[in-house]
C-alpha cells in the first residue's frame, strides 16, 4: 500500500533534513505506527506521502500512485486526519462534512452517520467555530473517513483528547482496520502505538531507527519481570524475578512450591522503555 | 466544473452569514436606491410639459418630444409646475407670445433648455422630417451627474467582487482548510476558478441590478456584460494577491480599498481634466473602464470604440497579471 525508498526532506533545501534516508513498506491491511518524539519528522513524512509537501528526494508510492507525479484521483482512495484540526469555523459540523463530500468522485459516507460515530450528532447544526478543541478534532477525524478510504493517514489522532474520546477514536480505528483499511498512524504516545499498531517505526531526528512489531520488540528488548509477594514466617516479603534468566526462573519455581504466594504480577517492559533503550531518547 | 460550483456555493453560504460580506453583496442595490434619491431619475427628466388644454395644436406637436399634461386654467398649470418633480409650463402671455414657467429647481441643462429648444422649434414650425441630422443623443435626457455616479459605481462593484474574494481566501487561511482541500480529489485550478467566480458574478449581477434600478433600461446589456467581465479580472487578480498575503480580514479589506484611489482618480480625471491632459490617465485600467462604461450607458451602441477601450483594459490586466503571477503562485503554494 505504501512503499518509501531513500526519502529525504529539507524544508529550506539547505541540507538541514527534517527527514533523512527513510525507507519502509506498509502492506495492505496493516496498522503501521510512526513513533517518535515531537519534531522527529513524523508529520513531515506524512505530508510527503499525502502530497501536501512536495517530494524532494526518494521514491514514494502510495496506494499505487507515484507521488512524484501526483494525480488528484489518488485522493479518492486515501483519507487524512490532521494533527491540527482544520474545519470551516463559519459552517456547521454537518455543512462542513456535506461540503467535503461533494469533492469526491467516489460514493461517500452520510455526514450524519459520521457525526454519530464521533459523538457530534447532537451538535450537527452548531457552527464549528463554537466547538471546543476536542470537538473540532473529532470533526476533522470524521471528515477523513468521508470517502471510505482504503488507506487512512492519522496524525496524532488522540493527542490532547480526553481519555473517553480517545478510547472511542481507538475503537473506530480498530473497527476500520478490521474492515481491511490500511492505516498509517503517527504518534508520540507509546500506548496508542502499542495498542493499535501491527508494526511500529521508531523515528528520531528524521531517521528511522528500527521497524518491528511491538510484540517482537518486547521479546527482543524487554526483560519481562515478575513481582511476587509471599508470606515468610508471619511477615509479607516482596521479590522481583526475571522470566528470562535461568536462575531466577528456578528460584521462582521453588518459591511457588514452598511458600504461600500472596500476589504475583508480571511486569512487561513498556514500548517507551524500549524506545529509550534503542534510541537513547525520551518520547516527549 | 461541478466541484468549482461546490467551492463557489460554499463561499456564498459563508458570505450570507457574514455581516460585512452581506453588506458588500447588497451594496449595489443600496447605491442604486441612493442614486435614485439624490439625482433625478431618467423618467423625471424626460421633459414634462404642462400646457393649457385649449392649446391643442401645440400639445400635439410637443407630444412627439416630451410628456405633455394639459390643464384647464393657468392656475392649475402653475400648481402642477410647483410640485416636486420636473414639470415645465408653457403659457401664453397677454400679447399672444408664450413663455416658459419653471419652478427654479429643475436641472437647467436637461429640462429647461430642452423645453426652450422645443418651444423655439415649435415657433419655427420645424418638423423631424426637416432635419437631415442623425439624432444620436436625442432622448439622452440623463443628467451627467447620474451617468457619472452609475458609471463609477459599476467600477466600484467590480472592486467589491475582489474584496469578497480576498475575504474568502483569508477565511480559508485562518481556518487552515486549504490543506484539507489539498488532500481531496479536486484540482488547484478548479479551486482557483471556484474562488474567482464570486469576483465575476457579483459585478455582473450587481451592475445589472444597478443600471436597471437607476433606469438605464435602454442600454445594450451585452455591451455592459462585456465591459464588466473585462473590468472584473483585475479585481479578481488583486483579490487573490491580497487574500493570499493578508493574515486577517481587515488587512485584506484595507489592501483592496487601495484600488479605490486610482479608480476615483481616473473617474475625476476623465470627467474634469482637460482634453490636453487626458493622456496622463491612459495607464489606468479604470480610466478605460470608465470610458467603456460611458459608451454603454449612452446607449449609443458603438461597438468598435467600446471594444477598443475594453481591449485596453484587458491589455493592462494582462500586464498586471504577468507582474503578479509569481506572487500568486507562491502564495498558493504556501496556503
Ligand atoms: N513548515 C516548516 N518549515 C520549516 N521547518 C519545519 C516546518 N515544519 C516542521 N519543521 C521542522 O521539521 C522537523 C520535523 O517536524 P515534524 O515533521 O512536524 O515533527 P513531528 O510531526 O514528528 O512532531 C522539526 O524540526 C520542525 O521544526
Ligand atoms: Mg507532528
Amino acid at each position: 500500500m505504501i512503499k518509501v525508498e531513500g526519502l529525504y526532506h529539507s524544508y529550506n533545501r539547505d541540507g538541514d533534513y527534517a527527514v533523512k534516508n527513510a525507507s519502509f513498506e506498509v502492506p495492505k491491511g496493516e496498522v503501521f505506527g510512526f513513533l517518535g518524539p515531537s519534531g522527529a519528522g513524523k508529520s513531515t513524512t506524512q505530508g510527503i506521502l499525502t502530497g501536501l509537501l512536495r517530494l524532494q528526494e526518494g521514491k514514494v508510492n502510495v496506494a499505487g500512485y507515484d507521488v512524484k507525479e501526483l494525480k488528484r484521483s489518488m485522493f479518492n482512495k486515501i483519507g487524512m486526519s490532521f494533527e491540527q484540526s482544520n474545519v470551516y469555523s463559519a459552517l456547521t459540523a454537518r455543512e462542513n462534512l456535506r461540503f467535503y463530500s461533494k469533492l469526491f468522485d467516489v460514493p461517500t459516507e452520510d455526514p450524519d452517520t459520521l457525526l454519530k460515530l464521533v459523538g457530534l450528532f447532537d451538535v450537527a447544526d452548531k457552527k464549528a467555530g463554537e466547538f471546543s478543541k476536542g470537538m473540532k478534532h473529532r470533526l476533522t477525524f470524521a471528515r477523513s473517513m468521508m470517502n471510505n478510504p482504503e488507506l487512512w493517514f492519522l496524525d496524532e489522532p488522540t493527542t490532547g483528547l480526553d481519555p473517553a474520546i480517545a478510547a472511542t477514536i481507538k475503537e473506530i480505528v480498530r473497527e476500520k482496520n478490521k474492515q481491511g483499511v490500511t492505516i498509517f498512524l503517527t504518534t508520540h504516545n507509546m500506548y496508542i502505538a502499542d495498542e493499535l499498531c501491527n508494526r511500529v517505526a521508531f523515528i528520531v531526528d528524521g531517521e528511522i531507527k528500527l521497524i518491528d512489531s511491538p510484540r517482537n520488540l518486547k521479546l527482543q528488548y524487554g526483560q519481562n519481570l515478575v513481582d511476587v509477594e509471599y508470606g515468610d514466617g508471619g511477615s509479607l516479603k516482596k521479590e522481583t524475578f526475571s522470566t528470562v534468566d535461568e536462575r531466577d526462573i528456578k528460584k521462582l519455581q521453588e518459591l511457588i512450591g514452598r511458600k504461600h504466594i500472596a500476589t504475583m504480577h508480571t511486569k512487561e517492559a513498556t514500548l517507551e522503555e524500549i524506545f529509550i533503550k534503542v534510541t537513547g531518547r525520551e518520547l516527549v | 466544473m461541478k466541484k468549482m460550483l461546490t467551492i463557489f456555493g460554499r463561499d456564498v453560504r459563508v458570505n450570507m452569514k457574514n455581516f460585512m460580506a452581506v453588506f458588500i453583496i447588497l451594496f449595489p442595490i443600496v447605491m442604486a436606491i441612493g442614486i435614485n434619491l439624490f439625482t433625478p431619475g431618467i423618467n423625471d427628466t424626460t421633459v414634462n410639459l404642462a400646457l393649457l388644454s385649449k392649446d391643442t395644436e401645440m400639445a400635439a406637436y410637443y407630444e412627439d418630444f416630451a410628456k405633455v399634461e394639459t390643464f384647464a386654467t393657468q392656475g392649475e398649470v402653475e400648481n402642477r409646475v410647483a410640485q416636486r418633480d420636473n414639470v415645465v409650463g408653457i403659457l401664453p402671455e397677454e400679447n399672444g407670445n408664450y413663455y416658459i414657467l419653471t419652478q427654479g429647481n429643475e436641472p437647467k441643462e436637461a429640462v429647461v433648455e430642452y423645453a426652450q429648444v422645443l418651444k423655439a422649434l415649435y415657433e419655427l414650425d420645424a418638423q423631424v422630417a426637416d432635419s437631415n441630422a442623425v439624432l444620436h443623443n436625442f432622448g439622452k435626457t440623463v443628467p451627467p451627474l447620474k451617468n457619472t455616479l452609475v458609471n463609477a459605481m459599476i467600477l466600484m462593484i467590480s472592486i467589491l467582487g475582489g474584496m469578497l474574494i480576498s475575504l474568502n481566501i483569508v477565511e480559508e487561511k485562518m481556518d487552515n482548510t486549504v490543506s484539507a482541500i489539498n488532500v481531496a480529489p479536486i484540482s488547484r485550478t478548479a479551486w482557483v476558478f471556484g474562488k474567482s467566480l464570486m469576483g465575476l458574478l457579483l459585478p455582473l449581477v450587481g451592475s445589472f441590478a444597478l443600471v436597471l434600478i437607476t433606469g438605464f433600461t435602454y442600454i445594450n446589456f451585452l455591451q455592459l456584460a462585456a465591459v464588466v467581465v473585462a473590468s472584473a479580472l483585475i479585481s479578481i487578480i488583486v483579490g487573490f494577491v491580497q487574500g493570499l498575503n493578508a493574515d486577517d480580514m481587515m488587512t485584506a479589506v484595507a489592501g483592496i480599498k487601495m484600488m479605490m484611489l486610482p479608480m476615483i482618480g481616473s473617474v475625476i480625471g476623465a470627467e474634469l481634466v482637460s482634453q490636453k491632459w487626458q493622456w496622463c490617465f491612459y495607464w489606468s485600467p479604470f480610466y478605460w473602464m470608465y470610458k467603456a462604461n460611458g459608451i454603454v450607458l449612452s446607449g449609443a451602441g458603438e461597438w468598435p470604440k467600446l471594444l477598443l477601450d475594453t481591449g485596453l483594459v484587458l491589455v493592462i490586466t494582462a500586464l498586471i497579471f504577468a507582474y503578479q503571477a509569481p506572487r500568486i503562485r507562491k502564495g498558493l503554494e504556501k496556503v
